[in-house]
């Protein structure tokens, strides 16, 4: 009784000491993110919000925010939609080579992010592309689209094909098939690649920095801040792309359970 | 002059790589009929109904409605519709949804489609106040009726069943086929039925289809399929029954090695007959009351277990290295495990197939 007891205490601290590694380096920047001087000290003595007013008033910063927010978006949709069809070929239909196929896509998802950030930016170079944030989502969507395929292919794995025939012998047309039945039965999958999607595109800074060329996203900025002119507002915007994120996952599933009650309904 | 059959296969074949899953078949089904398609797993009973209802095509072969062509013409466009051995409801729909869905893809009005989905609901027996629970909520049961529902909703011309009521328990699956058989009357059109329970084709059909391998081994009414079947494999498929291995001996007769005894079989002895197996059902068997003047075919043995099958029971007796199982009503003073008894049975009640 007692072992259980001093295991069950063992188990809460190992978990608490786990968060707390994750969770007090985010403390930090958002401390430093308020901190009045110029460079961080620890502990902090004085505290000032002037640093958030600057950094919502930054032009440099809004475009970022921008820039990230496109990118994000465009890689989200057309990843998923690629992601979709990639899943449903996975899953229900037999090719030659397929095995062969999917394993090749998979690959550039292990490659250090760096090197395929580099050999892309060679791969537009040659073919007289100009670097944009266009190119960015390009890029990222080799290294993103796969992953949400996997994601996606997990659901269409996991329900029976059957009743998408059943759905035709019922007299559904191919695209009534893939309107009433497909798509409602891959939405949670569709719904989690699309969030790792955006997240993923979100925090990405190597892709973003080969292929970018003059448009600047958020990671982008921090890292060319970080090298050269640091204030307070590197945590600032670090600590909001944070909340972003944060922002955007609770969205999305307070939308998802939204909808979920009006299906039960 | 027969009606012209509603759906025909005409040397049909399926392969997948060199397997041929379907092999040769040649079948037409009648307007109206409760056709059963029964054989061992793997016989390519689900392939044969995949290729009529439009989901898989024929490698060679010619599948015709009402006279036509249709190999080309795809599921959604033959007027036939299928309950699956899963069932395959929509697990994101309601029971209406799920029953109206054939309505609604042929634009049928959200009020005609109510009134439709709630009589077929009524039809396979399921409470209209189930029509708006989600169909991941209803038991095994209650999921096959909406199945069948929303097959009725469809209203084809004829019903494909691969083996739905396989994962039903006794009672219930009693129930359902009672109900099916119901509704195949009262609507009148062809069904056709998949099981490998031959108490369900038996009672069920008014001709079943037995498959082997592929191809049909035979095709009759439920009695003649149980009483004379073509070959040692629809015998045996179609139920217990004794099998004893016997040859011409030099007199002519028949001879059984292991009786030790010459057998009087069903027929006079065909001339190319030299050896092959002589099948007796277990219900054809007699005990024979010591008293009891019988010459041919009678042997003793000894009883050594009984099975109680309800107002049935069946012996199990050995005679020398054989076993046999007779089966008779069950009433007072019957023999005893242990009990030396003679049985027998009468010639023309016993088949012969040769080898
Ligand atoms: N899609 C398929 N690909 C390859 N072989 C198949 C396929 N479908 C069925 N088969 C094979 O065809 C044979 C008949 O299968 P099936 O029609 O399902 O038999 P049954 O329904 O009588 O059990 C089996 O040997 C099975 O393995
Ligand atoms: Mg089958």
């Amino acid at each position: 009784m007692s072992d259980s007891v001093l295991f069950r205490r063992l188990a809460k601290s190992y978990m608490a000491f786990i968060l707390t590694l994750m969770y007090v380096p985010m403390l930090i920047v958002a401390l430093a993110s308020i901190s009045k001087s110029r460079f961080f000290v620890f502990p902090v003595r004085r505290y000032d919000m002037k640093w958030y007013e600057n950094t919502f008033s930054s032009l440099q910063i809004q475009d970022g925010f921008l820039t990230s927010l496109t990118v994000a978006f465009c890689v989200a949709v057309i990843s998923v939609t690629l992601a979709v069809f990639g899943a449903l070929a996975y899953a229900r239909y037999d090719w030659r080579g397929k095995s062969l196929f999917q394993q090749l896509l998979l690959v550039p998802v292990f490659f250090p992010q760096s090197v395929l950030g580099l050999a892309l930016q060679l791969w537009f170079n040659s073919f007289g592309v100009v670097m944009s944030w266009e190119a960015t989502v390009f890029a990222q969507l080799v290294w993103i689209a796969p992953i949400v395929t996997l994601i996606i292919s997990i659901q269409a794995f996991g329900y029976d094909g059957s009743v998408e025939e059943a759905a035709s012998d019922l007299g559904a047309s191919r695209w009534q098939v893939f309107r009433d039945i497909t798509i409602p039965l891959l939405s949670p999958g569709i719904f989690s690649g699309f969030m790792f999607a955006v997240l993923l595109s979100w925090g990405n800074f190597p892709l973003a920095y080969f292929t970018s060329g003059a448009d600047v996203t958020i990671p982008e900025w921090l890292y060319g801040k970080m090298i050269g002119g640091y204030t307070p507002m590197v945590p600032a915007v670090g600590f909001l792309s944070v909340l972003a994120g944060a922002l955007a996952l609770a969205i999305g599933f307070s939308l998802k359970a939204f909808s979920g009650h009006k299906d039960n309904k | 002059m027969p009606a012209e059959p509603i759906m025909e296969l005409r040397g049909v074949d399926k392969y997948f790589g060199n397997l041929a899953a379907v092999n040769q078949i040649t079948l037409a089904f009648e307007e109206g009929e409760f056709f059963t398609l029964v054989g061992p797993s793997g016989s390519g009973k689900t392939t044969l109904l995949r290729m009529l209802a439009g989901m898989d095509k024929p490698t060679r072969g010619d599948i015709l409605l009402r006279g036509e062509r249709i190999n080309d013409r795809p599921a959604n466009w033959r007027p036939t519709c299928m309950v699956f051995q899963s069932l395959a409801l929509f697990p994101h729909m309601t029971v209406g949804q799920n029953v109206e869905y054939p309505l609604k893809c042929r634009g049928t009005s959200p009020s005609e489609r109510k009134k439709r989905a709630s009589r077929c609901l009524e039809l396979s027996h399921l409470p209209i106040s189930y029509y708006d629970r989600p169909v991941t909520t209803c038991s095994g049961g209650e999921r096959q009726r909406v199945a069948l529902a929303r097959a009725l909703a469809f209203d084809p011309e004829i019903l494909f069943f691969d083996e739905p009521l396989s994962a039903i328990d006794y009672r219930l699956r009693k129930t359902l086929e009672k109900e099916i058989k119901d509704i195949q009357r009262e609507t009148k059109k062809t069904f056709v039925y998949i099981t490998h329970s031959l108490e369900e084709a038996m009672v069920m059909s008014d001709r079943i289809g037995v498959m082997r391998d592929g191809g049909l081994a035979q095709i009759g009414s439920p009695h003649e399929i149980y009483s004379n079947p073509v070959n040692r494999f629809v015998s045996e498929f179609m139920g217990e029954v004794n099998s004893i291995a016997v040859k011409r001996h030099e007199g002519g007769e028949l001879w059984c090695e292991s009786l030790g005894a010459t057998i009087t079989p069903p027929s006079v002895l065909d001339e190319s007959f030299s050896q092959g197996t002589l099948m007796i059902r277990p219900e054809n068997m007699h005990l024979v009351n010591p008293g009891e003047a019988r010459s041919t075919n009678v042997f003793s043995g000894e009883l050594f277990n009984e099975y109680v099958l309800g107002s049935r029971i069946q012996f199990q007796i050995r005679c020398n290295s054989d076993t046999f199982l007779v089966e008779r009503l069950r009433e007072a003073g019957m023999p005893k495990s242990g009990d030396q008894i003679s049985f027998g049975w009468s010639p023309e009640d016993s088949m012969l197939f040769p080898e």
